[in-house]
């Protein structure tokens, strides 16, 4: 117990890195598993008596279990921590199940049975519903209780479950993470946040075991903001990248040595040697569904328009999502943006990277479209 | 190593080639404006008062211009590399120009019986101070292999990419999707500050995840400060980013993120 005081006290200071060290070096290996998972079980969520405020959640809920918040609540339940969860699609509920999540039936329980709920959905319009629809989460919410969403939305929308949560006189926290599918299973997410500091501070432990790092922006709206001016030149940069790949393509080079140029030099990013591979062999195996990222790039732009500012930049990227999805590409990953540059041949399929068997092996991963999801 | 000439004192000519005298390789050197030179005279190079004299001395001459007018100028003006340019002599052009201007330099070069390279740089002024620029060659592969342990000097990897043409097109390209993700970049900064967020917090986000760059980290600060001391001009970026799209514009290659971008 002493050390867990040591570390609750560690974790609630801004300077987290302490922490977070422990927790996320090495991550991979087994030693550091479960060194976390000691740790953790036997700080997360018991009652400290180092904590000068409320008791520390013990009960966590989870709303939304695709491909981030599956991940997500695997690595709170592997950390010991008590979860509940929640999916639309109750057969997503399962592996947490029986990895010992509790389970029920709509996000009213959930908020119901739980000092804090997270919240993981694809959209304004799910993260809506879940939080303020028929049976959702404010339905459960109460003083002393907590909501954090982690969804990507637009500022409106976050303030408007903001004041559908608080109006229960619980607390809410927006929460949109930067980092996809294998960030989210390594919990290397970070959170950018906004909202009721005290519900910050109570969920940091939380945090801490989901990601590598956490900000705190102040209000309702700046998490949301920053989640969308990040994603924004993310979509840029791979489309940009799309339209470097092809061109070296059409020109003679070769585009696997055009990624290896750009590994060493000043425009050398994670995204681009990751990424780069796939795209030259039209493969898209989706971390990030396109879909998402044309979402966040609509959301984006009506940023900008609402504080005037012209995105020229963003705007053609967009456009370029938007031709993507309708090739039906909206599950993907969003490097499969790609292909709105390729030029259509009849029958509605794209000329590949030349060769037959490239053509043939993009047509099966179509067909088994997000079988990585 | 035998002498090697160097036209072209510029931001990254001057860089270049004070990291070879400091590698113990003899230079002659060259620039338009003469006094760029003395700094590298102190340093141990000798002056050449003309490409073609420069030539005339050294085996094997490093171009290094602006632009594909005076890469033109530097190989067919009157006391141009040309003139002096004969067999056992190479010409090894690290501008960056077009395909088309590194052909017809080639062309040139080859017909006076001289070996010919063109071999443009990723990087700029600090990667070019540190040894650690990204050549991308392509030409005659004997004159590369001759000339490779200068590159070793001047960067941090080479590649030798096939015929003519193929250089000076990979530069282009990286420097496409360099232009286009600077603008991207400008347009996040310029919205979170819009936005009320802290430019500098934007900043640190990005360096946490999948798109840091190093670019991004160097540049970042200083675009927030406003203050944009010259590694790597505008205009030469301009100009890249118009020879891209025509690139484009010949093969039918659609791009519309750059088109907006320059």
């Amino acid at each position: 117990m002493e050390m867990a005081k040591t570390l609750m006290v560690n974790a609630n200071c801004r300077n987290h890195l302490s922490f977070s060290a422990i927790l996320n070096s090495p991550k991979n290996t087994k030693f550091s598993f479960s060194k976390t998972m000691s740790m953790c079980s036997s700080f997360c969520p018991r009652a400290s008596s180092s904590t000068p405020k409320d008791e520390l959640p013990a009960r966590i809920g989870f709303l939304g279990l695709g491909i981030m918040g599956s991940p997500m609540a695997q690595n709170l339940i592997k950390a010991g921590c008590d979860v509940t969860v929640w999916n639309r699609t109750k057969s997503k509920c399962d592996p947490l199940i029986s990895l010992g999540a509790k389970y029920k039936s709509s996000p009213e329980e959930v908020a119901a049975s739980c000092d804090v709920t997270f919240s993981m959905l694809a959209d304004p319009e799910s993260a809506v519903e879940v939080a303020c629809g028929n049976h959702g989460a404010a339905g459960g919410m109460s003083p002393g209780k907590g909501y954090v969403d982690v969804s990507t939305v637009d500022g409106a929308t976050s303030t408007s479950i903001s004041s559908r949560i608080k109006s229960t006189g619980a607390l809410y926290l927006e929460a949109p993470v930067s980092g996809s599918k294998k960030p989210a299973e390594d919990g290397q997410l970070i959170f950018l946040t906004a909202g009721d500091k005290s519900l910050y501070e109570t969920a940091a432990p939380l945090l801490d075991i989901m990601g590598k790092s956490r900000f705190y922006l102040g209000d309702v709206g700046n998490g949301a903001a920053m989640k969308l001016v990040v994603n924004m030149i993310m979509g840029s940069m791979m489309a940009s990248f799309s339209e470097g790949l092809l061109l070296s393509e059409k020109v003679g080079l070769d585009p696997s040595t055009l990624v290896e140029v750009i590994s060493q030099g000043a425009i050398s990013s994670p995204m681009y040697s990751t990424k780069g591979p796939s795209m030259v062999q039209s493969l898209y195996p989706t971390a990030f569904p396109l879909k998402h990222q044309q979402k966040d790039l609509r959301l984006a732009l009506g940023l900008a328009e609402s504080v005037s500012q012209p995105t020229p930049i963003a705007a053609a990227a967009n456009e370029l999502y938007k031709v993507a999805k309708s090739r039906g590409l909206s599950n993907q990953d969003f490097s499969a943006v790609i292909e709105a540059l390729k030029v259509a041949r009849f029958g509605g399929q794209t000329s590949s990277f030349s060769s037959e068997t490239r053509v043939s092996r993009r047509r099966s991963v179509r067909r088994g479209a997000c079988a990585s999801a | 190593m035998e002498e090697i000439g160097f036209l072209g004192m510029g931001i990254m000519g001057k860089a270049m080639s004070m990291n070879l005298l400091r590698h113990g390789f003899k230079l002659t050197v060259w620039n338009r404006t003469l006094s760029r030179c003395d700094e590298l005279v102190e340093h141990g190079a000798t002056i050449g008062e003309n490409p073609a004299a420069v030539v005339k001395k050294c085996k094997y001459t490093i171009g290094m211009l602006s632009d594909p007018a005076a890469a033109l100028s530097v190989a067919f003006d009157k006391d141009g590399v040309l003139e002096q340019m004969g067999p056992g002599k190479g010409y090894i052009d690290m501008s960056t120009v077009d395909a088309e201007t590194s052909s017809k330099i080639s062309e040139a070069i080859t017909s006076k019986g001289g070996y010919y390279l063109e071999a443009p740089v990723s990087g700029s002024k600090k990667p070019a101070e540190d040894g650690q620029l990204v050549i991308l060659a392509a030409g005659e592969k004997a004159l590369y292999e001759e000339i490779l342990p200068a590159f070793d000097v001047l960067g941090k990897k080479s590649f030798f990419l096939g015929q003519v043409g193929n250089g000076a097109k990979m530069k282009l390209v990286v420097n496409m999707i360099m232009g286009s993700m600077m603008n991207a970049f400008s347009e996040g900064l310029v919205l979170a500050d819009k936005s009320g967020l802290n430019s500098q917090t934007l900043l640190d986000v990005l360096d946490l995840g999948a798109i840091a760059n190093p670019m991004f980290k160097l540049k970042g600060p200083s675009m927030i400060q406003s203050s944009y001391s010259p590694a790597f001009p505008l205009k030469h970026q301009q100009k890249d980013m118009r020879l891209a799209l025509a690139l484009g514009d010949e093969n039918a290659v659609p791009m519309p993120v750059a088109a907006a971008a320059k």
